[in-house]
């Protein structure tokens, strides 16, 4: 008998049954609306929002526009980074096209700094909120390593890094709405922490117990 | 029926029947489960060699990759297709073992150097004394290394050897079985 039959007769022994994985999409939707919940409750509970954040989205199309942007890039990013922890289920268009939203999305915030979506205004400033996105982008990240702990990500670290930037971006985003509107400290003390959150995942992905395909 | 059509109903048939039987793998069926590993094995030889030629490594990577499809068993969606699931395990598989394949052949390389030199010197009878004292485990990979180290030189359990080095008991059994394989080679070559 060759090495090769060996190995078949000696994986296929004392087979186990599995429980197949939920459906990834499924399970990438709870865990948006499980974190975007989190995301507001913690936003609402720990400060006060910008008073007229949403009449705002109401009168201010670019405003709008700029928001739901970002509702969709991270929702994207979100799926992206779900449906690479099982092998073959991301294309790399679906990959690409989430990418670019996301690029898009930050760019807005890059145009703002010449011409603002809204009228820059100080109102409804929030003391911590650079601490705030970072520590609340946190929870997220870990709730999508243990939804996924069971899964097989192909590249585990771009996967890991892809749950970090869709978890510091909730945070990231939400404070747009609860914090002052101003695009300098936009970027400074809301996306920039956000985007730490991307090293968080990759920390978890290198040092945590997160699975490693290569094991 | 065309030649293209029939090449069409075998892909789809092929691919029909491999999502069944990977579904009644989960369900713990052992014969659909070893149908569906040499089926699978088969193709992604020949997918292989294709692509990289007829090297040695070749077969190593192949029992990698069925490795790879009984972790990852739980993984697959019987309601999407079973190729894609497949070959991205296969590509991912293919690149690894190559890398690993590059690493491992300079190191072999040295090892060979180091070899012609002390030729001379050594006596048949000092190769198993070589495997013994670590000189030929040297010239293994990293991981196969500590696989054998562990389970034939320290005498761990595969268990144990398993959780020290937090991988699955079958994956250590895999790189244990390739490291002997390897060392059996290099003996081979060292006695020539």
């Amino acid at each position: 008998m060759s090495s090769r039959e060996d190995l078949i007769s000696a994986l296929s022994s004392d087979l186990q049954s599995v429980r197949p994985v939920v459906n990834i999409d499924l399970m990438a939707a709870a865990w948006l609306v499980l974190s975007a919940l989190y995301v507001v409750a913690a936003t609402h509970w720990f400060g006060p929002i910008r008073p007229n954040a949403f009449s705002q989205l109401a009168a201010e199309p670019r405003f709008l526009v700029e928001t739901l942007c970002g509702v969709a890039a991270i929702t994207l990013t979100a799926f992206t980074a779900f449906r690479a922890a099982i092998p073959g289920a991301l294309t790399s268009r679906f990959a690409i096209v989430a990418l670019v939203l996301m690029g898009v999305w930050l760019a807005c915030y890059g145009i703002g700094l010449v011409s603002p979506a809204l009228e820059p205004s100080m109102l409804g400033k929030r003391a911590h909120c650079i601490w705030e996105t970072f520590v609340y982008g946190l929870p997220p990240v870990l709730l999508a390593f243990v939804f996924t702990r069971r899964l097989y990500p192909l590249q585990p670290l771009q996967t890991a890094m892809a749950f970090g930037l869709a978890a510091g971006m909730i945070p990231a985003l939400y404070m747009q709405i609860a914090c002052m509107y101003v695009p300098a400290h936009l970027l400074q003390f809301h996306i920039l922490p956000g985007l730490m959150v991307v090293f968080v995942g990759a920390t978890i992905a290198r040092f945590g117990r997160y699975p490693r395909s290569g094991d | 029926m065309t030649m293209t059509e029939q090449g069409c109903s075998n892909f789809e048939s092929d691919e029909a029947r491999w999502a069944a039987l990977m579904a009644a793998a989960q369900a713990g069926d052992e014969a659909d489960y070893r149908l569906l590993l040499s089926e699978v094995s088969e193709v992604v030889n020949r997918y292989l060699r294709v692509r990289f030629g007829n090297h040695h490594f070749i077969e190593d990577c192949v029992q990698d990759i069925l490795v790879a499809i009984h972790q990852a068993r739980h993984t697959y969606d019987p309601r999407r297709r079973f190729r894609p699931w497949l070959f991205a395990i296969v590509r991912h598989k293919a690149i690894d073992t190559l890398r690993r394949q590059r690493s491992h052949q300079n190191t072999l390389d040295r090892h060979r150097e180091e070899q012609l030199i002390q030729v001379q010197d050594t006596a048949p009878a000092q190769l198993e004394a070589g495997v013994v004292h670590g000189r030929l485990i040297d010239a293994l990979s990293p991981p196969y290394r500590e696989a054998i180290t562990l389970t034939k030189i320290d005498g761990l359990s595969v268990a144990e050897a398993a959780a020290q080095l937090s991988i699955s008991e079958s994956t250590l059994k895999v790189r244990v079985h390739r490291a002997i394989g390897r060392l059996k080679r290099l003996v081979e070559a060292d006695s020539v």
